[in-house]
């Protein structure tokens, strides 16, 4: 009987869940679908984006998406608005946000500019500027360990040498190691804005219209420091009353965001030396060097006030460090500029849950964040922070 | 067993997951054809695709015009004899501007058109004759006819503008100067009547025939796709490379008469090269003394001249604009040159 009750309840909230879907589908039908002539103004404009060029073995490959509001049939290629023959795969229709490789046979010159054209079926020609050819990189054993021994160089061993202020900072009085502290809050500070503006960047360069660039790295970021929360609050709840496991929590999230970080600075790297800004690359490889060790501060600063773990800081260190070589092979073989934005934003979003968790942590220890140790630790990260970024 | 609140996440992680991995990931070929295509590039390397080609290539069938058939044609009009002896020619032209065309494979362009084709069609007379034509402006816009020749200042369709949807005009006047010319809708602004295709061509013949010859018409003329002020693709007669890939069959030691009208807007000059031997040029056909003996003419918008020349030797040979980004763009075509002494010569194939 009570089993009844609850069954028919259910069905009533599954129906009152159903019955607004099927009436607003109705009116979209109605007021959208054939023969409906309420909305027929105006012209609708196909748009597609060039995403990608590559320059292979006598080839010039370039990666096309529709982000017009219509389906599109590609008809015709061109290099340098010179008409070739070419091939389109799959296949030279395209969805809505659906996308195709375009094939098209040239000897190019390495070093030269080159603009790609295609044009679709109602006419309308859209191209891609490329600065300089370069051969495109082919995952070869070579190329993998290259891209590991970058991302080591600029990822792991950075950390690494950071994580050596260690006993510095554990030897520090209480308000200083506070200052540390806030320190680190003002480096992610710098690195999560830092992640946001580039994800912003790389979209309005690289992206069309369609995916709303700074919508989508809001919304990434946001998505992204919810889910961390949720996670982190796991993660802590797990370490439960444990002193000592509650800064290790700490230092793991801010492993983990910094991870995230990394990964996109790989992929800033691994997309530079793609692209053939040799001199770029070596800049970022510098400047993200120099600047990582402060990552390694960081993560050493919350587990000051335990006892020296090690192990759990060297794993932390790969933890932060390790994605900077995923980011490297990442942005070097399979670079989009979507997938850069994309873990741009989920960079962002990791960090400032990690900063939400370390001025929450200071709270608790303190009571209060207007603390002038506090302020001036977060002043100081962040001035550090820029003066380092300028290397970059 | 999970909370409510852990499902949502799994759906939320799901869902978005997936999302992001559908616009991440390179496009799969799921629809992957048994048979894979196969297409030759410039330099004639056989390519092969799992997919489309994308290739400016018309097989006969698929052409809504035919440039073979538009080559060799020419419009003579009804004729009868006035009472005074002179021939009259009345030819009847009706414009329309709301036709869609594939000039080039795959691509649809709204086409003004002169009795449904661009160009419209070739009006030849004799010097002296009285030609007469019946205009009819079925279009939605404002068309007129203008010829480039000797008429009254009314016959000149500039401020006689002829109205949308049925209006009608009848121009009248006698055939001259001899040569070749073009005409054209002279409704402002010009550039885009012209643009879309409202021209075509117009010879005056010498009363004293010119020397027997196979004679055909270029008209040389391109399309500015999408509006952005460049013309995208470029031809002679309409369809990019179309001649390229259907030669133009001629034989050996045969005159060939070229009548050449540069109808491209946009660009300010447009030129026509020739491979294999050289033509004796008369500019705009006026003079029967050829100006230069060459394989080279540059043309500024509207100009025109004929071509004459003979073959010595069977083959295949060019003709293209020496503008290589036109012929790049569309305006190459080919000469497949036959022995005459044997007529029964297999025909050529594009890519034998």
């Amino acid at each position: 009987m009570l089993m009844e009750v609850k069954r028919s309840s259910r069905t009533k909230t599954a129906v009152s869940v159903i019955v607004p879907f099927v009436l607003l589908a109705v009116m979209i039908g109605y007021v959208f679908g054939p023969g409906s002539e309420l909305i027929s103004f105006g012209v609708v404009i196909p748009e597609i984006s060039i995403e990608k060029v590559e320059f292979v073995d006598s080839e010039i490959i370039a990666t096309v998406r529709n982000t017009g509001p219509i389906a599109v049939n590609i008809v015709m290629a061109d290099i340098n608005d010179r008409i070739y023959p070419a091939a389109i795969e799959p296949d030279k229709h395209l969805e809505r946000f659906e996308s195709a490789i375009v094939r098209i046979p040239f000897e190019w010159n390495e070093g030269e500019p080159y603009a790609v054209g295609l044009t679709i079926d109602d006419g309308t020609r859209f191209e891609k500027q490329v600065d300089v050819a370069a051969p495109s990189i082919q995952p070869t054993v070579e190329m993998i360990t290259y891209f590991a021994i970058i991302g080591t160089y600029v990822g792991i061993i950075p950390v690494m040498i950071g994580l050596l202020w260690f006993p510095f900072i554990s030897k520090l009085s209480r308000s200083k190691y506070k200052f540390f502290l806030a320190l680190t809050v003002g480096l992610l500070l710098f690195l999560g804005i830092s992640a946001a503006e580039e994800a912003i960047e790389i979209s309005a360069e690289n992206l069309s219209d369609v995916f709303n660039g700074v919508l989508l790295v809001a919304t990434v970021s946001i998505v992204s420091f919810l889910a961390l929360n949720y996670v982190g609050e796991k993660l802590m709840k797990r370490a439960g009353a444990s002193k000592l496991a509650g800064p290790v929590a700490i230092a793991l999230m801010i492993a983990i965001g910094i991870g995230l970080h990394n990964f996109g600075e790989g992929l800033a790297i691994g997309a530079a030396i793609v692209l053939g800004e040799a001199a770029l690359g070596a800049f970022l490889i510098v400047g993200f060097a120099l600047h990582n060790t402060t990552e390694g501060f960081a993560i050493a600063a919350p587990m000051a006030r335990t006892k020296l773990m090690i192990g759990r800081l060297v794993a932390m260190g790969m933890i932060a460090g390790v994605p900077a070589i995923f980011g490297a092979w990442v942005g070097g073989f399979v670079y989009s500029p979507l997938s850069a934005v994309i873990f741009l934003a989920i960079g962002a979003g990791a960090i400032f849950q990690v900063i939400v968790t370390i001025m929450r942590w200071i709270q608790n220890e303190e009571g209060k964040l207007s603390n002038s140790s506090v302020l001036a630790g977060i002043a100081v990260g962040m001035i550090i922070m820029y003066v380092t970024s300028l290397l970059v | 067993m999970l909370s409510s609140g852990q499902k949502m996440i799994i759906v939320i992680a799901v869902v978005s997951l997936g999302f992001v991995g559908y616009l991440v990931l390179p496009a799969m070929d799921i629809t992957a054809q048994e048979q894979p295509e196969v297409f030759v590039t410039h330099s004639g390397a056989v390519v092969q695709t799992t997919g489309d080609v994308l290739d400016p290539v018309y097989t006969i069938q698929e052409v809504e015009f035919d440039p073979q058939k538009y080559l060799r044609e020419f419009d003579y009009g009804e004729v009868s004899q006035l009472e005074d002896g002179t021939i009259l020619r009345e030819f009847t032209i009706i414009a329309e501007d709301d036709k869609i065309m594939e000039i080039a494979p795959g691509i649809f362009y709204n086409v003004w058109t002169f009795n449904g084709q661009v160009p419209g069609p070739t009006i030849r007379a004799t010097e002296g004759d009285l030609v007469r034509i019946h205009f009819t402006n079925n279009g939605s816009k404002e068309h007129t006819m203008h010829f480039h020749g000797n008429h009254p200042a009314e016959m000149d369709g500039i401020f006689e503008i002829v109205g949308s949807n049925g209006g009608q005009f009848t121009y009248e006047f006698i055939a001259g100067p001899v040569g070749v010319h073009p005409y054209h809708c002279h409704v402002m602004p010009v550039e885009e009547h012209i643009g879309h295709g409202l021209y075509g061509v117009f010879i005056v013949d010498p009363k004293d025939a010119r020397q027997q010859a196979d004679e055909m018409v270029m008209v040389l003329n391109g399309f500015d796709t999408d509006f952005d002020g460049e013309n995208n693709l470029y031809a002679a007669n309409t369809i990019p490379y179309y001649y390229q890939h259907h030669p133009i069959q001629i034989n050996t030691n045969e005159l060939i008469r070229v009548y050449v009208v540069n109808m491209v807007g946009l660009d300010p000059i447009n030129n026509f090269h020739l491979h294999g031997t050289l033509y004796e040029y008369y500019p705009t056909g006026t003079d029967m003394v050829p100006s230069q003996f060459t394989d080279m003419t540059t043309f500024s918008q509207s100009e025109r001249g004929i071509l004459e020349f003979e073959y010595e030797y069977t083959g295949r040979y060019m003709f293209h604009a020496h503008l290589t980004e036109f012929s790049e763009k569309g305006w190459s075509g080919l000469f497949y040159v036959k022995d005459s002494s044997q007529p029964n010569m297999e025909v050529y194939a594009y890519g034998s």
